[in-house]
This record gives C-alpha cells, structure tokens and sequence, in this order.
C-alpha cells in the first residue's frame, strides 16, 4: 500500500543509483583525506604541506574523485532537498537540474584548476 | 494493518517515526551544512594558485589554526561522521538489510560516529592544548 501523501516523483533512477555510488566513494576518499589532513598534518596545512601529499598520484587521484563525488553528491542532494519544498512539479525540477548542473560544471572547473600542476 | 508490517511499509515510503524521524532530519541538516562547507572548501583551497608559492592560501590557513576554528573543525568532522554513518544505514535499507531491525542498526552507527568522533577530538584537543599534532 502506498501512502497518498508521498509523491512517486523521487528524481529520477540514475541519480539515486549516482547518489548511492558518489556516497560509497566519498566515504573511502574522504577518509583519506581526512586522516592526511586533520590527524597526520594538523596545524602544519599550507601550500607546500598540501603540494608535497599532492606530489603522489594516488593522492591527487583522491582528491579528483572527491571533487567530482563531492559536487555531484552535494548538489544532488541539495536537489532532493529543493524539491521537497518549492521546485516541486516535473517543470520547476528541470530548472533547478538544469541550474545545478552549470553551478557543479563551474566548480567542477574551479577546482580541477586549481589542481591543475599536479594533474599535468 | 497490523503493527509490523504497517512500520515497515512507513520506512520504504519515508515517514519513519520517533528515532527514524530524527535521524531524517538530522541528516537533512547535517547535508545542508556540508554543502555549503564544500562550496566554501573549493573556493578557499583553490585559491592555492593566487600569488607566490600559495601566499593567499597560507594566510587562510594560518587562521584555521586558531583554537576557535580547530573546534569549528571539530563540529565538522560531526557533520561528516553523522552523515556518513547514517549514509550507510540507508543504503543498507535500499539492499533490505535491517529494515525490520532499524532502529537498532542506527544506535549502532551513532556509536561508529562517536568511536570516530574521539580519535580526532584527542588530536584536535592535544593539538589546542600542546601547539603539536600526535603523531609530530
């Protein structure tokens, strides 16, 4: 029996299925992020601290796959969230995705960026 | 419907009650929080690549630092931990694990969250008080 209050509309398949993935990843990544940053160099974070960690591939492998998790796993989760409240019919849920997608590409390039020295 | 099954379709549709309700909300917020946390971390990290040899990101992160900001951290790392732990509660629901055994898996996970939580208050608090990391 389904109750008459909760709507069928949940964002769609893919996103949940991304939601899930992004969440799997961002919990393996961001334990190694946080165990280098807050317990191995806490209060000696700075530019080169940070340079020499991204120095390894693996690490800058990390810290990709947080930024691309991370964004998606946030700005999807904030859609979810909008959609609860005013972006409710099918119409309003494409702006907001449509909108989410140009601010997540922005910081996506932002970031990668910033990044880039070690990427290269 | 009887009482069971009744909870149990509830947790499939979202209208969880008592432990369930909270530990929705508290998800809710705690995501909210580390949206805009991100969005602050990339714009603030990145600017690593603005002047000399990273000279606008040290001086952010000589402010973070301060004892202030190390328990501002703190509270963060409860963000992340909660939301973690509560994370993989529901995804094991989505695989149909513990759906009947709910409310015991989600205290299980708050423990997780509070084992977690003390190792790095001990390295924040020996970092306040001592000016040194634990392993430095």
């Amino acid at each position: 029996m389904k109750a008459a209050t909760v709507s069928t509309y949940r964002g769609g398949m893919w996103s949940w299925l991304f939601q899930r993935i992004t969440a799997v990843l961002l919990i393996v990544c961001l334990a190694i992020h946080l165990i280098f940053t807050h317990i191995l160099s806490i209060g000696e974070l700075d530019y080169i601290n940070i340079g020499d960690r991204l120095a390894h591939a693996g690490l800058t492998a990390v810290d990709i796959i947080l930024l691309a998790a991370g964004i998606y796993h946030a700005l999807n989760g904030l859609r979810m969230v909008l959609m609860d409240y005013w972006f409710t019919s099918r119409k309003r849920a494409l702006t907001l995705t449509i909108g989410l997608w140009v601010v997540g590409l922005a910081f996506m390039g932002y970031g990668t960026w910033a990044l880039w020295p070690w990427i290269s | 419907m009887s009482g069971k099954p009744r909870e149990t379709a509830n947790v499939g549709a979202g209208l969880w009650k008592a432990t369930g309700m909270w530990a929705w909300l508290l998800f809710r917020i705690s995501g909210l929080v580390l949206v805009f946390y991100l969005g602050a971390h990339i714009i603030i990290i990145s600017t690593g690549q603005f002047g000399a040899d990273g000279e606008a990101l040290n001086g952010f992160m000589k402010t973070f630092d301060h004892p202030v900001a190390v328990l501002l951290d703190l509270a963060l790392v409860v963000a992340v931990l909660y939301h973690a732990l509560n994370g993989v509660r529901i995804i094991l629901m989505d695989f149909g694990v513990g759906v009947q055994r709910h409310k015991i898996i989600f205290w299980s996970a708050m423990a997780v969250v509070v084992i977690c939580f003390a190792i790095f208050a001990w390295v924040a608090l020996t970092y306040i008080v001592t000016g040194e990391g634990v392993t430095s």
